[in-house]
């Protein structure tokens, strides 16, 4: 089976292969023309290691080299070395790179110390450069996230996903599991629509698991004590389906409810206890967890429901070659606690993270022009389905209703269609610039929680008064 | 007597047998891991040696023919053979002119390299990743990410290793030789090739290998100081949390392959290690 | 040929070496350690703050003196150990016994692995989900091996693998050291009929102490400056458990961008490091066996 499926893989990635024409939207010679004066040219560029990231190294970027000569050389990379290499890149002007990946809760810190060529203007002052068959308002409103005050764009979305709650349908449709639920509970097994439940799941399948045997628990927990994934589940996810927005940070940068802040109000404090007491769930590995090794946790089989990202659902439910679970995923919505969606429908809060990123041009580059070129040759709608089919995430409008989408929606459980639909309810990061130092100072205090070291209520206090501090050191707050 | 002899005997092999389990497994298990699929990977911790059956490859092949790891292989031995290189010819020059010439200055001179061994190298890695960055420039290039930026660098550590080592040895070699060559009308060039090095040799080829290690060992200031050109293997390592589950096979198989010089000159540094590590102050 | 200038000659690429790549950068972070350099700020530039700013902050900055002691603490833990078992293994490998030889070799080898890999080669080892330890611990002992859940544990565990990192330094050297001791000492309290504990601990204890000295020394020395291994099996966690000094400084210079506080950081662990040492290089001088020039 494993044969079949590689073979129909590396038939596919053929046929692309010599289909070519295909991606280039039928402009082939659009693409040599514009690529002839930069032939021969190596760009470099820097990015995360996801399905989405070795697509575009491995399958687009060597179609853009047999039609413009132009070669592109992506580096993916784990989450921590990419900042680490694209900012010393950028700090240092050293021109390593051509164009890096801006993770959506960079971007206000890369605008902010003026890293980022402004594509838009560039474009304007190349027109030879501007690919006619290109649609900038194919984007969905996730390349908003990448403009600055004008207007202008400074980076090309090359994914965007939601992260999504995933549960096992084979688990939560076993009749003993049914049966047992509602003797134990009272009420009918389902996937998580509350907290209270999500509760009641996870304490449930921890036992059943136990009892039969098997190498499961109820839930999975992204808690790493020493890695800031944790830091970040809390914050973009855990705690804006709780009500806890923008880092619980006002306008004039105050974060403690004292400030008039809310990071460790009573939402937060609701958010962080829950989470940390769904570790008494949790498989042993949760206090080792990044938002890699949740999934590798779900992929094999050893949790019955969890926070997941969009880009890893694809793979979990489909590729057989590193998931255990293929067919049996189930995707949602999370749950919410109360008021929160009503304050996101309205606009006025979001109930998770709408993550992703997109590719921009630092200004040390040395070779700006031909990297608009392959910017633009990612951001064409014909090369979007299959790249949404390999990654799970999805930039343009158009990608929705291409037939390769609409069919990979079936096997990732309608994980597409929740985020055409449900999209808007989801935010990206707080407009901070100062976002990596701040998060710096939460860590410690989230990972104090999840050892226990601390209850939740204390560290919140600790982790708003750290916060306060960095923001009153870098001069933002008066 | 006798028999609490063979008693002893038997006892310490026991002992040192269950030292070398202890020492083994956990290398013994990373070897595994790298021979294992992602999906062998999940459930039970699979001990047997299954790569005697199967070994899939792509764990290998992936970081080092499809990715960069190849060139951060070569990376590591272009800068660990050039660093080996350079500290070796420094060192003899250097710690010749300091056993043969009263030098002023000389007690500062041995100051400051011993106090270069106990410096700790966290607390350079700010100031040489600016001045690598912003300072040392010629023309449109620094020194970040450049190949001869680490080797001059790990000459900082290297050096002073390499003369305390080699400075017993040549003090060992009588003054009055190389004075009656320079009398008979040699030059010091002749002197350092027909008397200094051949009576040296055997101390000069440890330093050389505990240099090579040393720098190829190297991690902190190597992931500071490079990005995409110097890479080394050991920082590769650092590149191994990803978000489609960690991939601990390639990881495993890079650490694999990291291990390699070491376990090569482990033999043939084995007899020296001791002397090396103590730089001269215990001879094994 | 004028002697003082051939020396000076050849000493000079050393240290021209040295002085680029050793002392420029001590001086600038010297120097940066005066000002206030946030990238990550509203200001971006370097700022002049009054003398010392950094440095009286940092006196009162519970992080960074909690990293200090916390590195003490694991330096003189591990050498505790690592002297204890060292000695004993030492004494063991004065004797012949059959494969000596092949067991002292396989002894040596964590010594030359890369401090990083030997991370590498723990963390496949004990991470949860993966590695045997977790699991084995669960199926014959029922208990929950998680060393990412509380300080306590991943200090213990991070001192298992130091030992078995650098045990073997201590045996090898203590063995060089025990194998040189003279004859006679032994001989003649044989004659006046002293047991075998009382020689041990009135001879080759004492004679010992030059080589011990040294050990301590210098695994003090390096232990002090440990971060490739804690980084890749703890990344300082979990909380500010295993933050050791030189990860603390990482995490502070290169994570939250504050150049100026970060140098005077390294600064006063430099300082704090260095008097440690020749403290140390001196007792360690006065007793005597030393090659020094």
């Amino acid at each position: 089976m494993v044969k079949i499926v590689k073979g129909a893989i590396t038939l596919l990635l053929g046929l692309g292969l010599t289909f070519s024409a295909v991606y280039a939207g039928g402009n082939s010679a659009w693409w040599k023309k514009a690529g002839a004066p930069y032939k021969g040219a190596v760009l470099q560029g820097i990015a995360e290691n996801t399905p989405p990231g070795q697509f575009a190294g491995e399958v687009l970027a060597k179609e853009f080299e047999s039609l413009t000569g132009i070669k592109v050389r992506l580096e993916n990379t784990s989450w921590d070395q990419m900042y680490d290499k694209a900012i010393k890149d950028m700090e240092a002007n050293s021109g390593i790179y051509d164009f890096v990946y801006i993770e959506q809760d960079i971007v206000y810190s890369y605008l902010d110390r003026d890293f980022l060529v402004n594509i838009t203007q560039s474009l304007a002052d190349n027109p030879n450069l501007v690919a006619p068959h290109v649609n900038m308002n194919d984007f969905t409103t996730f390349i908003d996230y990448f403009k600055d005050a004008k207007g202008d764009v400074f980076g090309i979305p090359m994914e965007a996903f939601l992260k999504v709650y995933l549960y096992r349908k084979d688990l939560f449709g076993a009749a003993d599991a049914k049966s047992g639920f509602q003797k134990k509970f009272g009420y009918a097994l389902a996937p998580a629509t509350s907290f209270a439940q999500w509760r009641d799941n996870a304490e449930f399948f921890t036992a059943y698991c136990a009892e039969k045997g098997m190498e499961c628990w109820g839930t999975t927990v992204q808690g790493h004590t020493g890695h800031p994934a944790s830091t970040y589940e809390f914050l973009e996810s855990v705690g804006p389906s709780f009500g806890l927005y923008n880092w619980g940070v006002t306008d004039d940068f105050h974060s403690c409810v004292a400030g008039g802040g809310s990071l460790n109000g009573g939402r937060a404090k609701g958010a962080l206890s829950f989470w940390t007491s769904m570790l008494e769930f949790a498989p042993p590995e949760a206090l080792q967890s990044t938002w890699s090794e949740v999934a590798s946790t779900f992929a094999a089989g050893r949790a019955a429901q969890g926070w997941v990202y969009g880009e890893n659902a694809a793979w979990i439910a489909s590729n057989k070659e590193k998931s255990l679970v293929v067919g049996k995923v189930g995707v949602m919505q999370p749950p919410t606690g109360p008021g929160v969606l009503t304050q996101a429908a309205s606009g006025n809060g979001y109930i998770g993270y709408f993550d992703g990123g997109a590719y921009g041009i630092p200004h040390s580059s040395k070779n700006k022009e031909a990297t608009l070129l392959w910017l633009q040759f990612v951001a064409q709608s014909e090369v979007q389905a299959d790249w949404a089919a390999a990654g799970g995430r999805i930039t343009h409008y158009s990608t929705y209703n291409d037939p390769k989408i609409k069919e990979m929606d079936q096997v990732a459980d309608g994980y597409f269609t929740l985020m055409q639909n449900t999209g808007y309810l989801y935010a990206g990061a707080p407009m901070f610039p100062f976002h990596g130092a701040g998060r710096a100072a939460i860590d410690p205090f989230i990972y104090a929680a999840l050892a226990g070291e601390k209850s939740p209520s204390e560290a919140l206090d600790g982790a708003c008064k750290a916060l306060d501090k960095v923001m009153k050191d870098l001069g933002y707050q008066k | 007597m006798k028999t609490s002899k063979t008693l002893y005997k038997t006892f310490s092999i026991i002992i040192w047998s269950i030292l070398t389990f202890i020492t083994l497994f956990p290398i013994y298990w990373m070897i595994l891991v790298s021979t294992r699929t992602p999906v062998e990977l999940y459930g039970k911790p699979n001990l047997s040696p299954t790569f005697f059956e199967k070994i899939y490859w792509k764990n290998y092949t992936k970081p080092f023919i499809d990715g960069v790891f190849g060139d951060y292989l070569l990376n590591s031995i272009i800068i660990a053979t050039s660093n080996a290189l350079i500290v070796t010819i420094l060192a003899v020059m250097a710690t010749y002119a300091l056993s043969r010439f009263k030098i002023a200055g000389a007690e500062t001179i041995f100051f400051w390299t011993m106090t270069n061994r106990m410096a700790p190298p966290a607390a350079f890695m700010l100031p040489l990743f600016l001045l690598f960055t912003k300072v040392f420039k010629f023309g449109d290039s620094t020194l970040f990410d450049t190949k001869i930026g680490l080797i001059l660098l790990y000459c900082v550590f290297n050096l002073p290793f390499a003369i305390w080592l080699l400075k017993g040895i040549i003090d060992g070699i009588p003054k009055e030789l190389d004075e009656a060559m320079i009398v008979d009308g040699a030059n010091l060039f002749t002197v350092f090739r027909k008397l200094i090095i051949p009576l040296a040799a055997p101390g000069i080829a440890v330093t050389s290998l505990l240099s090579f290690l040393f720098a190829w060992n190297e991690y902190l200031l190597a992931t500071t100081l490079s990005s995409v050109y110097s890479r080394t293997i050991p920082t590769g390592l650092s590149e191994f949390v990803t978000t489609t589950g960690t991939e601990w096979g390639t990881m495993a198989a890079v650490a694999v392959v990291s291990m390699l010089p070491a376990l090569i000159f482990l033999a043939l540094v084995q007899k020296y290690i001791v002397t090396g590590l103590t730089f001269g102050a215990v001879k094994a | 040929m004028n002697s003082s200038r051939t020396a000076w000659l050849l000493l000079s690429p050393t240290i021209f070496i040295l002085v680029i790549v050793g002392l420029v950068p001590f001086l600038y972070v010297l120097y940066v350690g005066f000002f206030n350099w946030m990238p990550l700020g509203k200001i971006k530039d370097m700022q002049f703050i009054s003398l010392g700013y950094n440095y009286r902050e940092l006196m009162f900055d519970e992080y960074f003196i909690g990293s200090i002691w916390r590195s003490i603490k694991f330096s003189i833990v591990t050498l505790l150990f690592e002297l204890s078992i060292g000695f004993i293994l030492a004494l063991s490998l004065l004797s012949s016994f059959p494969l000596k030889a092949f067991f002292r070799s396989v002894h040596t080898l964590p010594l030359v692995i890369a401090p990083i890999v030997v991370g590498a080669i723990f963390k496949l080892f004990l991470v949860n989900g993966l590695g045997p330890v977790p699991y084995l611990a669960k199926e014959f002992f029922d208990f929950k091996f998680n060393y990412m859940s509380s300080e306590n544990f991943a200090f213990w565990v991070l001192v298992i693998m130091d030992v078995w990192h650098w045990t073997p330094f201590v045996t090898l050297t203590l063995l060089a050291g025990l194998s040189a001791l003279p004859e006679d000492p032994y001989e003649s309290a044989k004659i006046d009929g002293a047991n075998n504990f009382q020689i041990f601990i009135h001879i080759t204890i004492p004679m010992l102490i030059p080589v011990l000295v040294v050990v301590v020394f210098i695994r003090l020395m390096d232990s002090l400056k440990i971060v490739d291994e804690v980084w890749m099996l703890t990344g300082g966690g979990p909380g500010y458990g295993t933050r050791y000094t030189g990860i603390h400084i990482w995490k502070e210079v290169f994570e939250k961008r504050s150049y100026g506080y970060g140098s005077a950081m390294s600064i006063l662990y430099l300082y704090i490091t260095i008097v440690i040492c020749w403290f140390l290089y001196s007792v360690m001088v006065s007793r005597g066996k030393v090659d020094e020039d």
